[in-house]
């Protein structure tokens, strides 16, 4: 544990935006665990009388369209951004490190791989998804799905590169003379080292993830329409923007803070962890 | 029967569809318990040879394209990957030049040097960790129990070579390929792992094959040496005749160009010319661009070995001293 606080302490020292980032963070988490207890209101529930109220002390983010409480859908929608973030990170980094490793350390394999990658990397991410999500239906599962592997593409790209470089140091062939076999040589000597750069690669395909999702949503080829989402919620504010402007503003604030927030985590784990990309400005 | 032998050997670079010879059909023995020294210029095939030997040019743009290496009779080339790892670490073992990048940076060196013990021992994880505090004490490292949970990075350089032996030693090795174990050290410390190497050899009969291109390090440490330029083994003999009766002008020119601290003299001597790039094709001699004694036949005809007697040979027309 103060092992683990020295090292936040390393990361973060000195960086009181990214140390704000942390914090913003940890509201959502608190939002997501707790989001039953924070509201009395049911994000589902249909209030026809209160339909478009304005912010006010009973309803503090205003109500949408059906009369649902706007603050209720936001917090419940935290829990689809980390669910989406989460879910993303794992599809994309899993299979991205498999690509990416595999391809740098059996150089054949890679040739037929890594233009594979190429070829996915060629089309622009949000067109990308986009196709994906016409072919497949609509649901929590396929959006996860589609937006990391859009994200595995660039995953497998760093991880090979970084392979590439690991499968040529010394220690690599140091265990290969004591007698170590490919799977242990991939996943025993040279995935350990590639655990830093992922760590960073996750923070900011967490951060992608809400605005690829949030734009799916918003167009329609995301989530489906009853999960309380904050890219569903900016979709159905579109007609009533002129009247309730609060439909917007909350979950478009939310998502803006949370992926400035991750990145600028990412950032600082990336200065921590690599200081040759340290930018100059201080505190950021 | 030898315990290493390596007979006529050649390696090639496969570059765009062409092979170019690096090292070309040298042949040596190393026998148990003995001590083999490979001296040569940087670039003359030393190391490659060593890498071939491990089989660690599977996935490089090197080809055996002739000859075969044979340890404990068995031919390295017709076995199986899975008999080949089954040698590695535990039969034969290779420490290499730069002890700063030859440990992962991620693990502890106790679990370094228990992972081959694992691999080939079948030890209990606390039987291993015994075994990996003993090989530290043997390789002379203070406080070895408490060393094992270090981190590579929390070592001095002498020291993480010191590790490497240590690693290399798990398993009793019958051969040790050492790849220029203190190229990378001070000089106060390449004493140390030197004479600690020569130490464990005789604590464990292991054979030695040292590379390396200080002689120093050789002529204190070897039986027999080979020296090798551009591929080649221009002149093999013990190390005892070697240096006091050189026959190769390659050899006598690297003796020369050692500073003697009684001369009075300014100037090092050194050999003329540099060594040829892989590219460049010379006829007859290597050597000849470089050689004092050059004659017409130097330039047109390859020397074959000029036997002096059968330990001590040299690829030379006009080998010097010795049998005239």
């Amino acid at each position: 544990m103060t092992a683990a606080l020295a090292t936040f302490n390393q990361v973060f020292r000195g960086r009181r935006l990214a140390l704000l980032g942390v914090g913003w963070l940890i509201i959502v988490a608190i939002a997501v665990v707790f989001a039953p207890w924070l509201t009395p209101y049911d994000p589902l529930e249909i209030d026809p009388v209160a339909r478009l109220t304005a912010p006010n002390a009973e309803h503090w983010f205003g109500t949408d369209h059906f009369g649902r409480d706007t603050l209720a859908r936001c917090i419940y929608g935290a829990r689809m951004a980390l669910l989406i973030g989460l879910g993303a990170v794992v599809v994309s980094l899993v299979g991205g490190t498999l690509i990416g490793m595999l391809s740098a350390y059996f150089t054949r394999l890679g040739h037929v791989l890594m233009r594979v990658v190429d070829v996915a990397m060629a089309f622009p991410a949000l067109l990308l998804a986009l196709v994906l999500m016409t072919i497949l239906d609509r649901s929590v599962t396929n959006t996860i799905f589609v937006i990391g592997i859009v994200y595995t593409t660039t995953t497998a790209r760093i991880l090979f590169g970084m392979t590439l470089k690991l499968k040529n140091e010394v220690f690599v062939d140091a265990a290969v003379v004591t007698g170590a076999g490919h799977p242990s040589v991939l996943f025993k000597h040279i995935l350990p080292n590639l655990i830093s750069p992922l760590l960073v690669q996750a923070t900011f395909i967490f951060a992608f993830a809400q605005l690829q999702a949030a734009a799916l949503d918003f167009l329609g080829l995301g989530l489906p329409p009853e999960i309380p989402s904050w890219g569903n919620m900016l979709a159905e504010s579109r007609v009533y923007v002129t009247r309730a402007s609060w439909l917007l503003m909350f979950p478009g604030a939310l998502i803006i803070l949370t992926v400035f927030s991750m990145n600028l985590v990412g950032d600082a784990l990336r200065d921590a962890i690599d200081p040759r990309f340290k930018d100059d400005i201080a505190g950021v | 029967m030898a315990l290493l032998e390596v007979e006529n050997l050649s390696l090639a670079l496969a570059l765009s569809g062409m092979l170019k010879p690096v090292v070309d059909n040298i042949s040596f023995s190393v026998d148990a318990g003995d001590t083999l020294g490979i001296v040569g210029e940087s670039g003359c095939g030393k190391s490659l040879t060593a890498l071939a030997i491990m089989g660690l040019i599977a996935d490089s743009p090197i080809r055996i394209t002739g000859g075969a290496i044979r340890f404990e009779g068995r031919d390295l080339a017709s076995i199986s990957e899975a008999e080949r790892r089954a040698l590695m670490g535990d039969r034969m073992a290779m420490i290499f030049q730069e002890p700063m990048t030859s440990l992962n940076p991620v693990y502890r060196i106790g679990d370094q040097i228990t992972e081959s013990l694992g691999q080939h021992r079948k030890l209990s994880k606390k039987a291993a960790r015994a075994r990996a505090a003993d090989l530290l004490r043997q390789v002379r490292i203070p406080d070895p129990e408490g060393r094992l949970d270090a981190y590579p990075h929390q070592l001095s350089g002498g020291m993480r070579q010191r590790v490497m032996i240590a690693m290399a030693l798990a398993c009793d090795p019958a051969l040790l390929i050492a790849d220029e174990p203190t190229t990378a050290l001070d000089v106060t410390v390449q004493a140390q792992i030197l004479d600690l190497l020569a130490d464990l050899q005789e604590e464990t009969g292991m054979a030695v094959m040292l590379i390396s291109h200080d002689l120093g390090v050789i002529a204190e440490n070897c039986k027999d040496v080979a020296v090798m330029y551009r591929g080649r083994i221009v002149e093999a003999a013990s190390a005892a005749d070697l240096f006091a009766a050189p026959r190769h002008p390659y050899t006598v020119g690297l003796l020369n160009s050692i500073p003697d601290p009684d001369a009075d003299k300014d100037d090092l001597e050194a050999i003329p010319g540099r060594v040829p790039t892989i590219d460049e094709v010379i006829p007859g001699c290597a050597f000849h661009p470089r050689c004092a004694f050059a004659q017409d036949i130097c330039r047109d005809v390859r020397p074959g070995d000029a036997i002096a007697s059968k330990e001590h040979t040299a690829l030379c027309h006009f080998p010097t001293g010795g049998a005239e």
